[in-house]
């Protein structure tokens, strides 16, 4: 209370006074917010920076959104020809070849963003994968007419308040969609990320398009938690561990000889 | 049943059991069937993607087998989080593991779906 306050006489035009200025101050204050409003959303950055877990179907069916099924309603025709000739010990995860995306976002494992002026950095806990996604002011070249990549060429922009991360450019993958079922991906696969804050949970959602082996867009959104640990790498696979389950299994053409593995350095 | 296995080392005891799918195991491993078995260590590899013990169990046949015990899709990440090391298993170490054998039954494969090998008290690793 200011001093004098107690004085009736002057009580009520201190009361006004500072009804005036309570007003003026919230009109200032809501034209301060929505000011704030209107930058913030014009410069639409999410804060997504730090580790975050193995994020959950936000759907509560745990992972079973992320994971394309061996006889899957989505998959073409030739998705299913593809998964019956295809021999699972010459897929390349035995190889320690990583997944690439989306089926990666099926392992279990918790994620790394680094949000930089010219780029995301994603760290994944497994395979030791690190992925750039260039955002517009990154002089960062695309790639050849004649080039494709493991992980695809990302192209990451702020929008609406969210991280949209679009990529293409993929190599032909015969684990592309999955490698448990042995279906592929295209080089005409297409991948959009689009990363939200809730409260303190991290949102992806993920559109995958393949003409070739997916009938129509294969949507999923996830939920993750921060994870308080760092991230458990380097992850350094070791092949013949890879590769001891394939003498587990039946070869699928025996007639053919035997595979001999290239040895790793 | 602890007796009976100490007497009869390497014996397989089978169980039907059902079990929940598992995609990436269950063209590999039969799921519907559980087995118990008792061997001693030759290698313990604490590696990823999958860490696996391999022990030499005796049939009944008096035949000594290599088995290779697997943890499924787990990593090193994962069995740490349960306590596991490289120092969980020693060489020579007798163990009793249960768990789903391999469908192909010269492969001599088996996969712990739940729990934790034991030492021949009972005591679980790690």
């Amino acid at each position: 209370m200011l001093p004098g306050a107690e004085r009736k006489g002057e009580t009520v035009q201190h009361d006004r006074f500072t009804w005036r200025q309570t007003l003026t101050a919230t009109l200032a204050a809501a034209a301060l917010c929505a000011a704030g409003y209107v930058l913030a959303a014009e410069s639409g950055i999410p804060k997504l920076s730090g580790v975050w877990q193995f994020g959950q179907c936000a759907d509560g069916s745990r992972m079973r959104c992320l994971i394309l099924l061996e006889n899957d309603p989505l998959l073409t025709d030739r998705a299913k020809a593809f998964r019956d000739a295809m021999d699972e010990a010459a897929q390349p995860k035995y190889d320690c070849a990583p997944m690439s995306i989306p089926h990666m976002w099926t392992d279990p494992y918790s994620h790394q963003i680094e949000q930089f002026d010219d780029r995301i950095v994603f760290t994944y806990g497994k395979d030791d994968v690190v992925r750039t996604a260039w955002l517009p002011n990154s002089k960062h070249p695309k790639p050849a007419k004649n080039e494709f990549l493991y992980f695809g060429d990302s192209r990451a922009r702020y929008e609406n308040g969210a991280l949209i991360v679009e990529t293409t450019r993929f190599a032909f993958d015969p684990q592309g969609l999955n490698a448990d079922f042995r279906l592929p991906s295209s080089t005409q696969k297409k991948v959009v990320e689009r990363y939200t804050r809730e409260g303190d949970d991290l949102i992806l959602e993920v559109t995958t398009t393949d003409p070739f082996y997916l009938k129509k867009p294969w949507v999923y959104k996830v939920r993750s938690k921060r994870d308080p640990e760092p991230l458990a790498l380097p992850w350094d696979c070791d092949a013949s561990a890879s590769q001891d389950i394939l003498k587990m299994m039946a070869p699928k053409f025996p007639n053919d000889p035997p595979i001999k593995r290239l040895p790793v350095e | 049943m602890k007796s009976r296995i100490a007497m009869m080392i390497g014996a397989l005891t089978l169980l039907a059991t059902t079990a929940g799918a598992h995609h990436s195991a269950a063209g590999i491993y039969d799921l519907k069937v559980e087995m118990e078995l008792k061997g001693k260590v030759k290698e313990w590899r604490f590696a990823n993607p999958h860490p696996l013990l391999k022990i030499d169990v005796v049939d009944a046949k008096g035949v000594t087998q290599e088995w290779d015990v697997s943890y499924g899709g787990s990593a090193v990440t994962h069995l740490k989080k349960r306590g596991y090391s490289a120092q969980t298993f020693k060489a020579g170490d007798i163990v009793i593991v249960k768990g789903h054998p391999t469908l192909l039954k010269e492969a001599h494969g088996l996969l712990i779906e739940n729990g934790n090998p034991t030492h021949e008290d009972g005591r679980p690793y790690p």
